[in-house]
């Protein structure tokens, strides 16, 4: 559900037209929409980038890692996960809010890890990396963009 | 509901992918006419009162209808009609800002031609009004908005008919 849903859903609830709030939202919204399309498509052709560089300041702040055991097999699993949560926050940033993130990443994500037996902390640590690595790609403004997700990314683990 | 965003994320995640090419040129056309929209919503949303008397001038208020024996008379009928108008508009303008039709298939339509049978009530005048409502809107809020708002109102006249 995107913001535009959600200010709908919200407004509908209260059997009312739009307040002035959520008016003001949505001009907030729709007023960076080409910087959105912007962040997303550059995260899109960074994927990579930000996964590889990620992991290699990721292990070396924390070394003892299934990613970092040397089972190449384990190491692709753990970046292919990564390169989704870029996916998931490029989804953020079109949507204007975290839903997508916690629909489709977050919710029992915590489970999942835990019966694979990777640790969170070390999550946490890589998905900082991440952000580190995604300030480097896109300028300032994609960046202001694209931070509440990474920061939402990274406290849920 | 659906909107836009989501019906364009949606099927990009099913295929564990970004959004292709053509789905970021749409979002792009679609944020692009969002400042029309919001404009286009405050307006209505501050005058829909307004908008309604307008529409019932225009459209019922003048006919047998209104008369005893006519399906806005006594007053509880005329509110009722008031009501029922004001949701159509309510539901029309959500619909324009998500640039979706879906709000209106399961908030407005879903079951309301049986309903309206059930009542007595004279679809062909809804429509008449759902048809005032279009030129009012196009009124006040210029060409291109009140042709936008006019695809959610012609959807609900579709449902009707």
């Amino acid at each position: 559900m995107s913001l535009v849903a959600q200010v709908i859903a919200q407004s509908d609830a209260a059997e009312r037209f739009l307040s002035s709030s959520e008016i003001a939202k949505l001009e907030d919204f729709f007023s960076k929409g080409q910087v959105r399309i912007r962040t997303a498509q550059k995260l899109a052709d960074n994927e990579q980038k930000i996964v590889q560089e990620g992991s290699k300041r990721f292990w070396a702040k924390c070394p003892n890692t299934p990613s970092n055991k040397g089972n190449p097999q384990k190491t692709a699993l753990c970046q292919r996960d990564q390169a989704w949560y870029i996916r998931l926050i490029s989804y953020c940033v079109l949507a204007g809010n975290e839903k997508p993130l916690d629909d489709i990443g977050l919710n029992g994500m915590r489970e999942m890890y835990l019966s694979l037996g990777v640790p969170l902390p070390n999550l946490r640590v890589a998905m900082s990396c991440l952000k580190d690595v995604a300030a480097d790609v896109l300028s300032a403004e994609e960046m202001a963009m694209a931070a509440p997700y990474f920061d939402r990314l990274i406290r849920a683990f | 509901m659906k909107d836009t965003i989501t019906s364009l994320i949606n099927p990009a995640d099913e295929r564990g992918s970004y959004l292709d090419a053509s789905a970021l040129d749409q979002l792009n056309r679609y944020f692009q006419s969002g400042s029309m929209r919001v404009k286009a919503a405050k307006t209505i949303s501050s005058t829909a009162s307004s908008i309604i008397s307008k529409t019932v001038a225009k459209s019922l208020l003048y006919g047998d209808i209104t008369l005893p024996g006519g399906n806005m008379y006594p007053t509880r009928r005329y509110a009722a009609c008031l009501r029922d108008l004001t949701y159509f508009l309510r539901y029309a303008t959500y619909a324009m800002l998500a640039a979706d039709t879906s709000i209106l298939d399961e908030r407005v339509l879903n079951g309301l031609k049986e309903t309206y049978i059930t009542l007595g009530v004279p679809i062909d005048r809804v429509i008449e009004a759902l048809n005032a409502m279009k030129e009012v809107l196009t009124e006040s809020l210029g060409t291109d908005a009140g042709q936008e708002m006019g695809v959610y109102l012609d959807h609900i006249i579709a449902g009707l008919s």
